[in-house]
Parts: C-alpha cells; sequence; structure tokens
C-alpha cells in the first residue's frame, strides 16, 4: 500500500522550532515528526511512502533513512512549494487506486500528530503544548522500546537517570538518556526530550523541555517552551534569550562550540574540546552515560 | 539611570540594562540614595530590555538590603514579559512585589 506525507512549512507562529530543522524534523517525545508518521502509516500498512518535502529535503531524509526501521520504503521529493491535501490527491492519486491507503491516511499533511486531528502543531506554542501533552498517552507505541510508562501518565526513557529523591507529577515524559537531579520536580505537564538535564530543585511544569537541554538548579521552567537557551511563554509568546548558561543553555556539541567565548571561560576549561558529559558534569549535572532507572519514591 | 527621591518614596527609573556592566553602580548608588526616611523603594524595570545574572545578583542584594530595615518595601515596576520571564526562571519574583501601573 502506498501513501504520501507533506512536509509542512509554515513556521512564522514558532520559529524556534524550526531553528535547527525543517518543521517536519522538530523533536516531539523522543522522534520527530515524520517519524512518528512513518510509523503510524507502517502499522496502518502502507509499505511505500512519498515524504514532498519542500524545505530540508536532507535533514527528512536524514531523519527517517530508507524505511527499514519500520519496513517500508520511503521516497524523500523536493518541492518548491508546500501542496495542499487535495493538490497531492490530484496530482499522486486522482483516480484513489486500491494500492493506496484509504483516506485520511492516502495523504496526510503532517500539520497535526497521528491520532490528534484537532489538535494543529505549529500554529503556536500554545498548540504545540497542547498537542505533545494530548498525545502524550499514544506516543508509547509497541515500536518505541526506549520508553515505559512505569507509572499512570509517567513515561520514563530506558537509558535515563532520574533521581530518586526527585519528584514527578503525572502526566510527565522523560525522555530517554535525560538526567532528572535530586530535589527536581517535573510535572504536572512536563515533557523533558532526550538528553536534556534538569537540574537540582528545579521545577518543570507545564512546559516541554527540547533536546540537549540543560535547566539549571534552582530554576523554574513554567508555562514554557525551553530549548537552548531559549525561553519561550506559550502563553504570552514572550521570546527570552538566557544570557546565563547555568540557568538555562544548549547541551549539543555545536552549540557548546557557538558560545565558547560566552562561558567557556566561566567554566576555567577548554569548552570546544570537551564533550557533552563533561560539560554537563561542569555545570553540575551527573555524570553521563547509560545506567538504570531510579525512581523517586 | 535616575533616582529620584518622593517623600518617604525612591524611585529608581531609565535602567536600559543591569548586566555585569552596572550591577555594582546601580546597587552602590541605591545604597547611598537610601535613607532612614526611605519606606518605599520603586525600581522602574519597563525601559530594562536586558538582564543577566548579575543584574540579578544587584536586585538580590537590594532585596537583603531591604529586609534589613524593617519596613522597607521593594517594588519592581512594570517589568518587559522578557524579564519577568527571568525572574519567574529564577524563581525571583516570589521575593519581590512586582506591580504593573
Amino acid at each position: 500500500m502506498k501513501a504520501l506525507l507533506i512536509c509542512p512549512v509554515d513556521s512564522t507562529a514558532v520559529p524556534r522550532l524550526a531553528e535547527s530543522g525543517p518543521l517536519a524534523t522538530a523533536p516531539i517525545l523522543g522522534d520527530c515528526v515524520v517519524a512518528h508518521w512513518v510509523e503510524r502509516l507502517a502499522e496502518l500498512g502502507a509499505r511505500q511512502i512519498e515524504v514532498i518535502a519542500p524545505d530540508g529535503a536532507d535533514q527528512v531524509r536524514k531523519a527517517v533513512g530508507d524505511g527499514a526501521r519500520w519496513g517500508v520504503r520511503i521516497n524523500v521529493t523536493v518541492s518548491r512549494f508546500e501542496p495542499t491535501r487535495q493538490e497531492a490527491v490530484d496530482k499522486y492519486n486522482p483516480a484513489g487506486g486500491p494500492d493506496w491507503l484509504p483516506a485520511p491516511y492516502d495523504v496526510v499533511e503532517m500539520s497535526h500528530l497521528p491520532g490528534c486531528p484537532g489538535l494543529p502543531l505549529f500554529e503556536s506554542y500554545a498548540n504545540w503544548i497542547a498537542a505533545l501533552t494530548a498525545w502524550m498517552p499514544l506516543a508509547l507505541t509497541p515500536a518505541r522500546v526506549r520508553v515505559s510508562q512505569v507509572r499512570p501518565g509517567i513515561w520514563i526513557g530506558s537509558r535515563a537517570q532520574v533521581s530518586p529523591n526527585s519528584e514527578l507529577i503525572a502526566p510527565c515524559w522523560i525522555g530517554d538518556r535525560a538526567s532528572v537531579e535530586t530535589g527536581a520536580v517535573v510535572g504536572p505537564g512536563a515533557i523533558i526530550e532526550d538528553r536534556s538535564v534538569v537540574g537540582t530543585t528545579a521545577h518543570i511544569a507545564q512546559s516541554w523541555v527540547g533536546p540537549d537541554t540543560f535547566v539549571g538548579r534552582m530554576t523554574s521552567v513554567a508555562n514554557s517552551v525551553a530549548w537552548g537557551s531559549t525561553l519561550i511563554d506559550w502563553r504570552t509568546g514572550s521570546v527570552l534569550h538566557v544570557p546565563d548558561p547555568f540557568l538555562l543553555s544548549s547541551l549539543s556539541e555545536s552549540k557548546i562550540a557557538a558560545t565558547t567565548d560566552r562561558f567557556g571561560r566561566a567554566l576555567g576549561a577548554k569548552a570546544p574540546t570537551r564533550k557533552r558529559t563533561e560539560l554537563a558534569k561542569a555545570m553540575g549535572a551527573p555524570r553521563g552515560g547509560a545506567s538504570d532507572v531510579n525512581l523517586p519514591a | 539611570m535616575k533616582i529620584e527621591r518622593d517623600g518617604e518614596r525612591l524611585c529608581v527609573s531609565e535602567i536600559n540594562e543591569l548586566t555585569a556592566a552596572n550591577s555594582s553602580n546601580f546597587r552602590d548608588e541605591i545604597n547611598s540614595a537610601m535613607t532612614g526616611a526611605t519606606v518605599v523603594i520603586e525600581i522602574d524595570l519597563s525601559k530594562t530590555l536586558f538582564m543577566d545574572s548579575s543584574g540579578l545578583g544587584a536586585l538580590f542584594a537590594l532585596y537583603r538590603a531591604t529586609i534589613k530595615r524593617e519596613g522597607v518595601v521593594l517594588r519592581l515596576l512594570n517589568p518587559v514579559p522578557e524579564i519577568e520571564q527571568l525572574l519567574e526562571l529564577t524563581q525571583m519574583q516570589q521575593l519581590f512585589e512586582v506591580v504593573r501601573r
């Protein structure tokens, strides 16, 4: 069976989500939008999926590969514009061929997550938070073995480090290889993406913390989208670029290199040559690396 | 930065930024301007577009100075949304009376 995915382009309402790549590769609960859709279509029986990518086609290809992970064949096609669903149907499946998935899964605009058609992802940061929060219970599909639901409404990545002295309040999601340190309070409505660090006694509520983000000790991230050093209040749209990396910063290698001048000296070390885990340690995070999950009491 | 005294009130305004470059000066000038008669200190943050941890430290130092003088109230007026976010991120909004006028 065939299916077609249309990557969204318009990021004017959520520019931070498109800084690292096209919206289709925006990170959501341990994977990206396009990967979640490919997985869903594969579950429905698709074996050949065409992805229309008006921008960032290479990054979309990198995100989904050849589709072998889901047992499908994927072809990413560059388009000069984002076609509507009807335009794509007219072009690719005008006769409603029997070898296509039945509507509406034959042609899908990835403006929402599978199973949540009423929750647009990219119309505002408030919508982004609402969609992800609603989708949390649906994200744990059989194909996802790196995350498990440890208590009702609490999902934790298998290689996450969660201090037994932290407090997790449902619903919350702690991604793979993420760290939650002692005294931290995560939830309700908190999503910590992969490899992020929540420092000692930090509070995260009604917020999304993007991947590779360091949330410093004693900080409070509430009603916000936090990714790297950018903090966005999703209620007002107010954007703050946090100047002090010990409060909020990126842990990714590229960001480390880019911000060396700013805080490398403060760490008293050669930041550009440091690996992520070493930097996290210097900032007060526990040692990185895989380990068992320690659940708080 | 402008400091005006109006009876028991000390008004600090026209602070464009509060960073490592001016936080010591900010703190010292306000401390010098405080007298035994000062009951209210109002820091107008409506023009403050950038603040870092040094600026937050200066506000915290001012907070400590006011709690040593019993009965002195410290108010932050009209912070722009970004500064309000920073105060919330650091949980410092719990220390101050944040007022919008």
